[in-house]
């Protein structure tokens, strides 16, 4: 009885061993220093942008749309809870020159004063999480100049009352710092630096913010994103301005849903910011969510591919 | 000495003489390469990961594959972090593996071409479905060949296609393997 029990014991043994053997056997490599993927799905959150670039021959279309004032005196059921209205509204392309530098233009309605803006910007993401951690973060520059094309403004108060092209002029300089924490949830963190050549009298021309954003998962497609962005304003230069204007500034702060579709991203947001464009948005937001001034927008991004088909070696 | 250490002594050497064999008869493919081919009306789509492994024994039969999901390289990026993102969710199931047995894997130690059948299980996005497939199998100087093809269902393993991407993506995908073995 002993002996069966032993000789039963050594082949359940060795059985058990021989499958481990085979596993033990293979171990795969993956890809080298392999990177996070997918940190954000799209360029922009709301009102922010990430660190997300298209990538090499790949041209990223998108529109962006912001209603007017849901309540508040603007809003209400006189015109539709501001559909009847749009703040601003901005056409771009961008195109991938690289899978980490991305050349874009763009053309938008201005929010401010200072409307017909065109713009020429470049994203370049240098740094780029890893899977294994060894860099934690994905950092990218974002710089954009703004050129309003609009008839300048007989008020000489007016930050539209240019006396050359230079005044047209504005500079946008961000660093985008992002992490994926998880599958699930990815934040980003914006010190942005906006130079304006020209600006409404006693305005302050130059303006350092700090955006903060990320994005939460809720679905395999659909995810909440939210952005607020906190502009450094020299408190002289903006009681002066309060004070003239008889309008008061706010920080922008957005929130909303974003779908992925395969190959077009939605967003739908609630934003108090009037304006898209970084160089109006984060210095010159004058509504309050408080107030209800807050709005509707969407954007609609579409992907086209232009690397030729080519067979997988 | 009495009858326990007997048994312990034959016990031992038992296990090392099995092992020993074991080794022998364990052939390493570090060079699979696993591809698969959607073909939907509006898109094909290809991709291919050389970074699998696979493992067979010839004595029992036992064969494993297994590949990181992230490994595969597509022609177009998007595709990728869609594959990925979306349809893998290789965050979360990072691997896909096959187990299984060749039959009649003892011929396979002499040189010469065969046709075996394989059957076994495959695990993709975490779900483990039943497997059997015919492979092609080219012993020469040692060295063993193995081709197979075969279908795998989507929706077997609970990838959803949304309806919105359906003419783009094959409900029924083929998958190629290719490896070469050593001992």
């Amino acid at each position: 009885m002993r002996k069966t029990l032993f000789i039963l014991l050594c082949f359940t043994s060795v059985r058990s061993f021989a499958q481990e053997d085979l596993d033990k056997l293979i171990h795969i490599d993956g890809v080298k220093n392999e990177k996070v993927t997918a940190t954000f799905k799209s360029g922009n959150l709301i009102n922010l942008k990430t660190t997300e670039t298209i990538h090499r021959h790949e041209m990223d279309f998108r529109v962006d749309h912001r209603f007017g004032d849901i309540a508040g005196s603007a809003g209400g059921g006189k015109n539709f809870f501001g559909l009847d209205n749009s703040t601003d509204i901005r056409i771009g392309f961008d195109y991938g020159l690289l899978d980490n530098l991305n050349i874009g233009i763009a053309r938008s309605k201005g929010a401010t004063e200072v409307r017909q803006l065109f713009e020429g910007n470049v994203k370049y993401r240098f740094i780029e999480q890893t899977v294994d951690n060894n860099v934690p973060v994905s950092v990218a520059f974002f710089g954009s100049t703004t050129l309003s094309a609009m008839e300048a403004s007989p008020d000489k108060s007016s930050a539209a009352s240019f006396e050359d092209f230079n005044d047209r002029l504005s500079y946008v300089t961000q660093l985008i710092i992002a992490r994926k924490f998880s599958s699930n949830l990815s934040l980003v963190v914006v010190p942005t630096y906006l130079h304006r050549n020209y600006t409404a009298y006693n305005d302050q021309n130059d303006v350092f913010a700090l955006g903060i954003g990320g994005r939460a998962k809720v679905s395999n497609r659909i995810a909440l994103v939210a952005d607020y962005t906190f502009p450094f304003r020299k408190s002289s230069n903006k009681k002066y301005r309060e004070d003239v204007s008889g309008q008061h500034y706010y920080n922008a702060l957005g929130v909303g849903l974003e779908m992925d579709t395969g190959g077009h991203i939605f967003h739908l947001n609630f934003t108090n910011a009037t304006a898209i464009q970084e160089s109006q948005f984060i210095s010159e937001t004058n509504s309050s969510w408080g107030k209800g001034q807050f709005r509707w927008g969407f954007s609609i991004a579409r992907r086209f591919n232009f690397n030729k088909k080519k067979h997988i070696e | 000495m009495n009858k326990i250490n007997i048994y312990i002594a034959l016990f031992m050497m038992l296990i090392s003489m099995t092992t020993f064999a074991q080794q022998k008869a364990s052939f390493v493919s570090k060079e699979t390469s696993i591809t698969f081919f959607s073909n939907a009306p509006l898109e094909d789509i290809e991709a291919k990961s050389i970074l699998g492994a696979s493992a067979m024994n010839l004595q029992s039969g036992d064969i494993i594959f297994r590949v990181k999901n992230t490994s595969f390289q597509f022609d177009k990026k998007l595709m990728q972090e869609h594959f990925n993102e979306n349809y893998m969710e290789s965050d979360r199931y990072p691997l896909s593996e096959f187990k299984g047995k060749v039959e009649n894997a003892d011929k396979l130690t002499k040189d010469g071409s065969y046709t075996l059948n394989v059957t076994g299980t495959l695990q993709i996005h975490g779900v483990t479905k039943p497997y059997s497939t015919k492979a092609a199998f080219i012993v020469k100087d040692g060295t063993l060949k193995a081709v197979t093809s075969f279908q795998v269902r989507l929706a077997d393993h609970k990838i959803s296609i949304p309806s919105i991407v359906g003419k783009k993506i094959a409900e029924v995908v083929k998958i190629t393997v290719d490896a070469t073995y050593k001992p």
